[in-house]
């Protein structure tokens, strides 16, 4: 079958040229908005970057491991509103006299963990598919965030948990190292540990690891949890930013993080791919979100540049041509 | 196997996974009704109706995608654009405004289809991605705000607020849209394939059926659908937003798995979607009278889909649970 995907990928030269492409694009996208206003380039702008590439790409570090074994995560932002809430109430706030400090924090990103966790019960356990279950995790999550903060936005009085984003070090906010420190814990998962092989291997062939040895069901939903506590932290860093939580401090940040991972180049049938190419893809949709601003584009259209990208992505992966059937 | 009586077997058998939903639709109106006696009179039957005609449209359309064994996610998107584009072209155009909002529905219902088909991307990423391309566009268009339908547009929607002989326009609208989508699936062509396309894809696609045209027109169908029921929203509220639409995603595809439509295609359909649409609304103007937190309707909603989905899908047809 003579696919126009296929072709267009089989015209750009196949597998070796198509793990480079997202740099590239990186590049040629660094490049022309340089071009078109130097401000782009200027040291507050690349700081200012950073900071906006600090929950996206920490999210996405727990998105990758899912989309790698083939499945999906749409709890994301349900996830992240249920630890920014757990923060929120338990440090030092204007609704409530807690005040745990870091407690809070610990508590934040065991919530998030929890519900990956869940996730990962309802998939291997009731045998869901985990686009369904995690729809679904995604209503809870976001319900019983909505429901805790009584419908209101809650401030974040704890200096030293709001210090995450507004103490630098080294020039950067703290967030950042943060979101730098989950993707070099990621790197260290994916290509280092066991549980990081036999995400591959499941996503690769899941009949096959499990011939091999793989326990599927336990590796699964230690990657859901996995996922979870990477939402967990972006969900404190997120809280840290905004200085509050609210019941829209989760929207468009699903769709933010499947276009990093897309774009990056994990491909979405598993078993290729990996947090490395996940940071190129971060820094693609937050270069491209900057430059948009910056050229004076209206931010409302970024959603759509984003779907365009996500389609343009998968499409191009060749992966895809080999299936015949897709659902 | 010796065992006398399987709760499991029953739940599996074809036969009570089609009554289950009826059962529980009959089951909460009597324990309403005792709650409440009273309740079930022509004015606030008419009124449950009335409420439950927007998530019944929108749901008939996700039917069609998940009926082919895929899924629309955009639809929360479409509907919210139709309303914006209602909103905004009401005073200009008058009438015309209905079909323009509504061809909009269609076109990216088209493109959605086109994606998954074509392109070869999995319906629940596809879908999300139009989606948010819907989205983006529909703040762009109203500026990230929502429109109110002032006085002069208003003259132009007060017929889908009337009533005739008692029966609010939108149950009539509703009742026309459940019936052509009923009578479609049951008696053409197209939809006789997408039943069997749900059923098993390469037995259909053996079978000489153009699968790919297909899941286009259901994908198509799930975008118009999902415009009229945000131009029939943007009617009711007199206000078309980019937002309008968004806490009805999870509300629309629960309505389908609990009226008994396996997410894994090929069984169910709009009868029992108008159930399942039924038993959501019921659970919700239950929950408010029972005085559960209106903040909480969303977890009851996404943990009532979970336990849907685990009871109705057909676990044979999945080689590999991803």
């Amino acid at each position: 079958m003579s696919l126009i995907p296929g072709r267009i990928a089989t015209f750009f030269g196949g597998r070796r040229w198509r793990s480079l492409a997202p740099l590239a694009v990186l590049i040629v996208l660094c490049v022309l908005i340089a071009i078109a206003n130097p401000n782009f380039i200027e040291l507050r702008n690349l700081v200012r970057l950073a900071n906006s590439a600090a929950v996206p790409l920490t999210l996405a570090m727990g998105l990758t491991f899912i989309i790698l074994m083939g499945s999906i995560d749409l709890a994301v932002e349900g996830t992240l509103s249920v630890a920014a809430m757990v923060l929120v109430l338990l440090a030092a706030n204007d609704g409530n006299g807690n005040d745990y400090g870091w407690w809070a924090v610990l508590a934040a990103v065991a919530a998030g963990t929890a519900m990956g966790f869940v996730s990962g019960l309802v998939q291997t356990m009731l045998r869901i598919p985990s686009f369904m279950g995690t729809l679904g995790m995604w209503f809870i999550g976001l319900g019983l965030s909505v429901y805790m903060l009584g419908g209101t936005a809650i401030k974040l009085n704890d200096a030293s948990i709001r210090d995450l984003a507004l103490h630098r070090f080294l020039g950067l906010p703290v967030a950042v190292w943060v979101a730098f420190g989950a993707f070099l814990f990621a790197t260290v998962i994916q290509y280092h540990t066991k549980l990081g092989r036999h995400i591959l291997a499941i996503g690769g062939d899941e009949d096959v690891a499990k011939l091999s040895g793989v326990n599927v069901v336990r590796v699964r939903i230690t990657a859901f949890a996995l996922a979870g506590f990477f939402f967990g932290i972006a969900g404190v860093l997120a809280a840290a930013q905004l200085g509050q939580s609210h019941a829209v401090i989760g929207d468009g940040r699903l769709f933010a993080a499947v276009t990093a991972v897309v774009v990056g180049g994990t491909a979405l049938t598993g078993g290729e791919g990996g947090v490395v190419n996940t940071l190129i893809g971060v820094l693609i949709v937050t270069v491209l979100a900057n430059g948009m601003i910056l050229l004076g584009i209206s931010p409302y259209i970024q959603q759509t540049v984003q779907g365009l990208m996500i389609i343009a992505a998968v499409a191009l992966s060749l992966d895809r041509v080999r299936l015949r059937i897709v659902k | 196997m010796n065992e006398p009586f399987s709760i499991k077997r029953v739940f599996e058998g074809k036969w009570t996974q089609g009554a289950i939903p009826l059962v529980l639709l009959v089951g909460l109106l009597l324990i309403i009704e005792i709650a409440a006696p009273g309740f079930l009179t022509g004015e606030t039957v008419a009124l449950l109706f009335a409420n439950t005609a927007v998530l019944f449209i929108l749901a008939t359309g996700v039917t069609f995608a998940i009926l082919l064994g895929g899924i629309d996610l955009s639809i929360q998107a479409v509907a919210s654009l139709a309303s914006v584009i209602l909103a905004q072209l009401l005073p200009s155009l008058g009438l015309a405004a209905f079909p323009v909002a509504i061809l909009s529905g269609l076109a990216f219902g088209v493109l959605s289809g086109v994606v998954h088909v074509k392109l070869r991307v999995p319906s629940f990423v596809a879908t999300l991605a139009t989606g948010g391309v819907v989205t983006g566009l529909a703040l762009w268009v109203s500026n990230g705000r929502a429109i109110t339908i002032e006085e002069a547009g208003r003259e132009n929607t007060a017929w889908i607020n009337a009533t005739v002989i008692g029966i609010p326009v939108v149950v009539l609208i509703s009742a026309v849209i459940g019936i052509a989508a009923f009578l479609a699936l049951r008696y053409t062509r197209f939809g006789r394939q997408a039943i069997a396309v749900g059923a098993g894809e390469p037995a259909a696609w053996a079978a000489g059926i153009n699968v790919d045209r297909t899941k286009i027109i259901a994908f198509a169908a799930s975008g118009m659908l999902a415009a009229i029921a945000g131009v029939v929203l943007a009617a009711r509220l007199s206000s078309g937003s980019p937002v309008l639409a968004n806490q009805l995603l999870l509300p629309a595809i629960a309505a389908v798995i609990v009226g008994g439509t396996a997410i894994t295609g090929g069984l169910g359909g709009v009868a029992r979607t108008a159930v399942g649409a039924l038993i959501i609304s019921i659970v919700r103007i239950g929950m408010t009278f029972v005085g559960v937190n209106i903040f909480l309707e969303n977890m009851v909603f996404g943990a009532v889909l979970i336990a849907a989905v685990a009871i109705t899908i057909d676990r044979s047809k999945i080689a590999v649970i991803k």
